[in-house]
């Protein structure tokens, strides 16, 4: 029994799961899920699908190059059945996970450390190249703005004199549950 | 009942041209017949009265047999064939590829193994070929 990888994004394709397609040249590809199956069959490039771990890879999203990576092998030799040897993989493996799960983190820290300078500068390029595509910048605009926020601090200002939201809204169905009832009779 | 026929769906038409027995060459063959050895059987094809042109007027990147020698040519102008040239220049996608995407590589003892170097940058879209060389058009573009 062997756990195999998608074709198409990488991911484990555990016994039992998934679908295998035997080109006529009897090359095998094993797909993790229909939805990759879907895009092989619609001939879809793994390596520009941004889903991808191909792509995420490639593109540096992901971390690669660490000591931490190195220990999943498809080894085609078999290793000797050794009880103690057993054990303490079972420990490493346990110990790995924590490690690679600090770098990954640290790695995507890293990787976001500098997005939102990037993200600023794009924002101040937007609004400098089409400030007049905002409409808000007219006069006109500027004080119809202005308006509304006064009548809502008015308004605010009124249900906070009522004993707040709920109250003022208490008060409001007491006021309908009223009239319903006189209605009825 | 109009007597016109009905247009078929776009996604009955697709699901029926990705049926495992419409499916045609992928990318990797293709790279495959594109190797020199390949290539001289492909170049110089057997008649075949089964296929259109008797199979004479084949174009190899796109996997597609035409009438005649003059649909040929005129299909090597088109866009479909020149984007389809560009995508051969890069090394075709592998399960290998794949799994060393995932971190997953192989221990066959010394000298058989692969690892993470194996696959250096692989930047998506970036052919591993070096692209040909500036025309004068081009060169003259950049100098304007």
């Amino acid at each position: 029994m062997r756990i195999e990888k998608c074709y198409f994004c990488s991911a484990s394709v555990y016994p039992g799961h998934g679908i295998t397609f035997v080109r006529n040249d009897s090359k095998i590809f094993r797909f993790c899920r229909s939805k990759c199956h879907k895009n092989f069959k619609m001939k879809r490039a793994p390596r520009k699908m941004r889903w991808t771990k191909a792509f995420r890879r490639a593109a540096g999203k992901e971390m690669t190059i660490d000591k931490s990576l190195e220990f999943e092998k498809r080894r085609n030799i078999p290793v000797r059945y050794d009880r103690e040897l057993m054990a303490t993989t079972l420990k490493a493996m346990k110990r790995i996970q924590e490690i690679r799960a600090k770098r990954e983190d640290a790695f995507y820290k890293n990787r976001m450390a500098t997005s939102k300078e990037f993200k600023k500068e794009h924002d101040l390029r937007e609004v400098q190249t089409g400030i007049e595509l905002v409409g808000a910048y007219t006069e006109e605009a500027k004080d119809a703005m202005v308006a509304v926020k006064n009548k809502v601090a008015q308004k605010q200002q009124l249900v906070a004199a009522a004993g707040g939201h709920r109250a003022a809204a208490r008060a409001k169905e007491a006021a309908a549950g009223a009239d319903n009832t006189m209605e009825e009779d | 009942m109009s007597l016109t026929k009905k247009k078929k769906s776009g996604g009955q038409r697709l699901t029926r041209a990705y049926r495992t027995k419409r499916r045609t060459r992928d990318l990797d063959q293709i790279f495959e017949d594109l190797q020199p050895v390949n290539l001289t059987k492909l170049v110089m094809p057997t008649e075949d009265p089964d296929l259109p042109g008797l199979g004479q007027h084949y174009c190899i990147e796109c996997s597609r047999h035409f009438i005649d020698a003059h649909t040929l040519t005129q299909h090597r102008r088109t866009k479909d064939h020149k984007k389809r040239v560009k995508a051969l220049r890069e090394t075709p996608y592998s399960q290998k590829e794949a799994e060393a995407a995932a971190g997953l590589f192989t221990d066959n003892g010394p000298g058989r193994s692969t690892k993470p170097g194996d696959f250096p940058t692989l930047t998506p879209g970036k052919p591993t070929v070096s692209p040909p060389p500036p025309t004068a058009a081009g060169a003259a573009m950049d100098l304007a």
